[in-house]
């Protein structure tokens, strides 16, 4: 007997030295719910790069990311990264969508923990707090992109906007208000929907009576789709253009959304460098097809940790959110797929933009970044 | 010509509604049972039916087929084996209602895993609009979902009027216990609420599928719906149901042209209020707070 309990007590002293020595960072993303799909295509990214950091043994311990439901909505991102905090002490938390993000980040600033967002695009993310941070540019850019390229080189002047009733669209309608006045463009229409809203007969013939030269989208997720689809279906003709949203496979696959035109990062996939061919590669291998910007963002923000922690692990230095906040400020640059790049003091990185067309079911680039 | 194009877009959606709320209505009505899982027999019936006519191609019959099949037989087992089960053990409304809201979740997860986590549509020219006169665009798809209600309902008003099998569900919906003691058994009744009730989804899950594409998320929309029109129609008249699904559809379309898009599901909770308020009972039903 003295013998099995002296047994079970080794074996629980090893299962907590293993336990200890897991390196965990925490994950609110979309998995259920309208916004599902993003999730998905988040977590392949995030998945891949916490394999290649294992596998490298990049760090003194195993790097666990520990995932949490935020559906996309603020009220339960703040559910999920309060447990992700106070329950899994994740010193660092991976962040989607402009409405969690913003829900968010006082968390992360009164537990001094660091909150990465490669998903959500609202222009404001960039003044959250010294501890959110940003690897993927946002909807100001996008849309300063988007507005010259639709009034100037294609003519189109009067333009119609529709975008859903959060944080997100609110700036994205903001900043097309002033992109549009600056390049010689009209406002003709603004029209606002419900996050939650399925049906848009109603708001295209709001829209069709603005008689618009295009039509510019700020939503998410599966509304974005059905949106669409209900605008050809009911008439409206015109141009339809959007931001990085656009690029989920949903939206890539439906034939009313053939045309549709729409602005992303830059990201170039064939970068020799080390990290992106072999991100690629992997990608390619893993899931058949190559990695959108989301999964690439979110492979550089684990990627981003794990440099971080293995800078403070080889000073000694505990993996606390001040810490990397510390040692991001102290690291000039950071090997990202694609590109090298520095945060700016704001926590944000820059990327140029390029235009893209969805035709034969896939996004085609049609006018690199300047 | 936009408040006719309004109206005629408020009829179309009024359908959607109206036949969306039917079964909800009429299994709530009938058995008293609160089936939150209806919103999921509506996103089964969708992916059967996409999964037959779009990706397998088995053509129109066939699919409409196997999608009432489907849609009939989530909602008779899931009465059969977890809400009959449950009240033999004299579990609450609530208990019901919690377990029904679990399947519905479970359902949404087992889509997802199933079909993917994203939309999918039916492509079909019949949702493609056509311009009748200047500024006023009307799809084939809207003539076959006035249609199809019209359809729907002269065929449940018959079923209810004309056959003991009607009779004897409205008489289940007005006393159980009395239904028992005329030698009828409630428990069978009520299984034939939910297959009729389960399968009233199909038109209106095809009708969604070309119309505003699916996913698997999309069951609680559904249930929104279902309630409100349930409430303000009258618990246990399809009549008001199909009234009140056309209310929502009209107002939310015709609201459009005084307000923003964003207001135009308010509207319908407005509605809602007002007849929680002054009239309890909705259009043709029993006052619900007693």
């Amino acid at each position: 007997m003295k013998k099995i309990l002296l047994g079970l007590a080794v074996c629980q002293a090893m299962a907590g030295i293993a336990v200890a020595q897991d390196i965990k960072i925490g994950a609110a993303f979309p998995l259920s719910g309208a916004n599902a799909e993003y999730g998905e295509i988040f977590a392949s990214g995030a998945n891949l790069a916490v394999e290649h950091v294992n596998t490298d043994k990049m760090l003194k311990g195993k790097l666990v990311l520990v995932y949490e439901d935020s559906q996309g909505l603020p009220t339960a991102g703040v559910v999920a990264v309060n447990k992700l905090i106070n329950v899994e002490k994740t010193p660092y938390v991976l962040s989607a969508f402009t409405g969690v993000s913003k829900a968010i980040a006082p968390l992360g600033t009164r537990n001094q923990v660091v909150m990465v967002n490669g998903g959500g695009v609202g222009p404001d993310l960039a003044t959250l707090s010294p501890y959110f941070w940003n690897v993927i540019p946002l909807a100001n850019f996008e849309v300063k992109a988007m507005a010259p390229y639709l009034v100037k080189e294609k003519g189109l002047k009067r333009i119609a906007m529709i975008y859903v009733d959060d944080p997100l669209g609110d700036a994205a309608l903001q900043e097309m208000k002033t992109e549009l006045k600056a390049n010689g463009g009209e406002l003709v229409g603004a029209f606002s929907i419900p996050v939650a809203a399925q049906q848009f007969s109603g708001v295209a013939a709001r829209v069709r009576d603005t008689k618009p030269d295009a039509v510019y989208i700020a939503t998410y997720g599966n509304q974005q789709v059905q949106l669409v689809k209900q605008l050809r279906d009911n008439g409206v003709s015109q141009p339809l253009a959007s931001y990085s949203a656009f690029s989920t496979p949903s939206m890539l696959k439906l034939p009313e959304g053939e045309g549709t035109i729409f602005t992303s990062q830059q990201i170039n996939v064939n970068n020799p460098d080390p990290r992106t061919k072999r991100m690629v590669a992997d990608y390619r291998a893993k899931f058949g097809k190559d990695p959108n910007m989301y999964a690439i963002n979110y492979y550089n923000a684990v990627l981003t940790f794990a440099d971080l922690a293995a800078a403070l692990q080889k000073e000694g230095k505990p993996l606390t959110g001040a810490n990397l906040l510390e040692m991001r400020k102290k690291t000039p640059s950071f090997d990202f797929v694609g590109a090298k790049v520095s945060f700016a003091d704001d926590g944000t990185v820059k990327a140029p933009i390029q235009i893209n067309e969805i035709t034969g079911g896939a996004s085609k680039v049609i006018k690199s970044a300047q | 010509m936009l408040y006719l194009q309004l109206l005629v877009n408020g009829i179309q959606t009024g359908a959607l509604y109206a036949l969306i709320a039917a079964g909800f209505s009429l299994i709530f009505g009938m058995t008293r049972i609160f089936h939150a899982a209806h919103g999921a027999t509506f996103t089964i019936a969708g992916f059967v039916f996409y999964e037959f006519y779009a990706v397998l191609e088995w053509g129109l019959i066939p699919s409409v087929l196997a999608c009432a099949a489907a849609a009939a037989l989530f909602g008779v087992l899931l009465n059969r084996w977890v809400y009959v089960v449950i009240q033999r053990h004299e579990g609450s409304f609530f208990t019901v209602f919690a377990a029904s809201f679990g399947a519905a979740i479970v359902v949404q997860n087992l889509i997802a895993i199933f079909f993917g986590k994203g939309m999918v549509t039916v492509s079909t020219p019949l949702s493609r609009s056509i311009e009748l006169m200047p500024g006023l665009y009307i799809a084939p798809m809207a003539f076959i979902a006035v249609i199809t209600a019209i359809i729907c309902f002269a065929l449940l008003h018959y079923l209810f009027t004309h056959t003991n099998m009607g009779v004897a569900l409205r008489a289940l919906g007005e006393n159980p216990v009395l239904v028992d003691v005329f030698g009828l058994n409630p428990k069978s009744l009520g299984k034939y609420a939910f297959l009729i009730g389960s399968v009233l989804v199909v038109p209106a899950a095809i009708l969604t599928a070309a119309t505003s594409g699916l996913n698997p998320a999309m069951g609680h929309h559904v249930m929104m719906i279902s309630i409100a029109a349930t409430i303000v129609g009258g618990v246990g008249s399809l009549r008001g149901a199909a009234m009140a699904g056309l209310l929502f559809g009209l107002a939310e379309n015709l609201s459009l042209a005084f307000f923003d898009p964003q207001w135009s599901e308010a509207v319908t909770f407005v509605i809602l209020f007002l007849f929680i308020i002054f009239r309890p009972g909705g259009f043709y039903g029993r006052a619900i707070v007693s």
